[in-house]
């Protein structure tokens, strides 16, 4: 139930790319709930979380992308000094090495997605539960 | 000048040292290299079957397929105490093409070489700088020897660094440049934006350029930035390496060397000889080659001849600048690639599929190479720096079995243009 479908779509880096990407997902009524891009000289990739992973995966291939999907959770924080610290310090005491990891927020809340070893992954919710901290759902993004 | 009497002798005469010279070729391949006995007897000749040059229609074809069936050594034609040298080019699957010479060959390669510079007016009082790339290749070595056998004075710069090489071709007052035209161009091109007067900081009179084809207008562009006469040389290991033809201060189309080299023109196709004066693939036949003899090798290369005598007074045949290729092959900055190399190296990798597609561009003066490859859903789409990876493993991939360097671009599914539904596997940009 913490598993979330987290898109992985590859971007050439050149102008009007990004527009098809999001255009596709817009045209099809598919909801972009976050997005982190990160670059390097001549290829981007786009990670995002949609309110419906599989469709938006078939309709991006269909239209050329090339898309797989990462699991990854989600982690509530309040707008605290040190809760970020909190989470963090979970996995680590944990030995669980966090692959990247990026934030947004809803209304009054913010929400850390993490990237972990795949085999790593139970271990990691485990860990964060055992420390009383809120998982979220998958379905808090799905329609 | 003229180094050696063999370039002028009458071509009766010169036919008949051909026939003599293809004889005792033909008749010792046909005794120690199985290969050649074997080809033969396939077609029902014998060394008997030779009675002059002009019967060489008969012998079969070679091609360059052929050394690599027989790596490493299985074409030689003498056992390993009589080779001196041993040179090689890229290959797939780590097997390269494989040619070595004996002390004799190395005195024909040393020979012929010594022709190249006579016939571009270098001698004792001339300094080489020598900008062909040293080691496996035959280039930088086989330039090297001939300056030598002339008396020059050679600097064996070799490739790349190419501030530090003006710099020594200015303090050593260089009056001969030896390279890649597109070199030669590169380093002008560097002279300028370095401060250099090419003309007043450089005492080069003339070059000697080869090993990649080369436009009119490229060589004019040699000649007139750098202020020098223009000489084009021509060669391939197979043969011998450079030294195969070379052109003279009347001409700009190149002597073959007709008294060890035997050139035909054929159809690419069909294989058929073709008179002279007609464009076709060059054929050449080694005359007096010990550790690799080679029959009719198609050299890929695309050319006419023309026996017409020459003012220089040598008697030699001429070959017209190479205008192109039979098969696919590029040539990168002097070095030959294959399409298909290309494709083998790729293929080894497991995390890309053959959506491939190499564009060959002028950088500068310079030739580039990238090569664009398709992600697949196998590849770590969510790492950039697996992602990263991936692209150095296809280029040292490259560079290790091809000695090629390209830049390796990754690019969406579906997105190399296909032509008819068949991807375009090679472009070309690069004015020819």
């Amino acid at each position: 139930m913490h598993t979330i479908k987290q898109l992985s779509v590859f971007i050439e880096n050149k102008t009007g790319e990004l527009s098809d990407f999001t255009h596709v997902l817009s045209k099809n009524g598919i909801s972009i709930k976050s997005i982190l891009l990160a670059d390097s000289t001549d290829f981007g990739l786009v990670r995002t979380i949609v309110d419906n992973p599989e469709k938006a995966k078939a309709l991006l291939e269909d239209n050329g992308f090339s898309v797989r999907f990462t699991d990854v959770f989600g982690v509530k924080i309040d707008d605290v000094v040190g809760s970020f610290d909190k989470v963090v310090t979970s996995l680590s005491k944990s030995n669980i090495n966090i692959q990247y990891t990026y934030s947004f927020y809803e209304s009054d809340i913010g929400i850390f997605i993490f990237s972990v070893e795949k085999d790593r992954f139970k271990d990691a919710v485990k860990s964060l539960l055992d420390d009383n901290l809120e998982v979220v759902s998958a379905s808090h993004f799905y329609k | 000048m003229i180094w050696s009497k063999d370039e002028t002798l009458p071509r009766l005469e010169l036919e008949k040292l051909q026939t003599q010279r293809l004889k005792e070729t033909v008749a010792r391949v046909y005794g120690v290299v199985p290969f050649y006995q074997q080809k033969f007897k396939e077609i029902g000749i014998v060394p008997e079957d030779i009675k002059s040059i002009k019967d060489i229609s008969k012998l079969p074809f070679t091609k360059k397929q052929d050394l690599r069936d027989n790596y490493p050594f299985g074409m030689f034609a003498v056992k390993q105490d009589a080779v001196v040298r041993i040179h090689s080019s890229s290959g797939t699957t780590g097997k390269p093409t494989v040619v070595g010479y004996t002390k004799s060959d190395m005195d024909v390669w040393n020979e012929v070489m010594a022709r190249v510079f006579t016939m571009s007016g270098v001698n004792s009082e001339d300094t080489v700088h020598n900008a062909y790339g040293y080691g496996l290749f035959t280039g930088g070595l086989g330039v090297h020897n001939g300056a030598e056998t002339v008396g020059a004075t050679v600097v064996p710069s070799s490739g790349g660094f190419t501030s530090r090489q003006l710099l020594l071709m200015k303090d050593f007052s260089s009056t001969v440049l030896t390279s890649t035209p597109s070199f030669a161009l590169h380093m002008a091109e560097t002279a300028l934006n370095e401060g250099y007067d090419l003309k007043k900081d450089f005492k080069l009179k003339c070059g000697i350029f080869g090993a990649e084809p080369t436009s009119t207008g490229l060589k004019e562009e040699v000649a007139r930035v750098w202020g020098i006469d223009y000489y084009e040389i021509y060669g391939l290991s197979e043969i011998i390496g450079p030294g195969v033809s070379n052109s003279c201060c009347e001409s700009r189309d190149l002597h073959i060397f007709e008294d060890h080299f035997y050139p035909e023109i054929v159809d690419p196709k069909t294989g058929e000889v073709l008179p002279y004066g007609q464009k076709g693939e060059l054929v050449i036949t080694s005359l007096t080659k010990q550790a690799l003899p080679i029959i009719r090798y198609r050299t890929g290369d695309i050319t006419s001849l023309d026996q017409t005598p020459c003012k220089c007074g040598r008697t030699h045949v001429r070959m017209k600048s190479v205008m192109g290729r039979a098969d696919d092959m590029l040539i990168v900055n002097g070095v030959n690639v294959f399409p298909s190399q290309v494709e083998h190296v790729l293929s080894n990798i497991d995390e890309i599929t053959l959506n491939y597609q190499i564009i060959a561009d002028k950088k500068g003066y310079l030739d580039s190479l990238e090569i664009m490859v398709e992600v697949t859903e196998e590849m770590p789409m969510d790492s950039i720096g697996a992602l990263e990876k991936i692209q150095k493993d296809i280029q040292s991939e490259l560079l290790n079995n091809l000695y090629i360097n390209a830049k390796i671009k990754l690019v969406e599914p579906r997105s190399i243009e296909r032509s008819m539904g068949k991807a375009v596997r090679v472009i070309d940009r690069r004015n020819r």
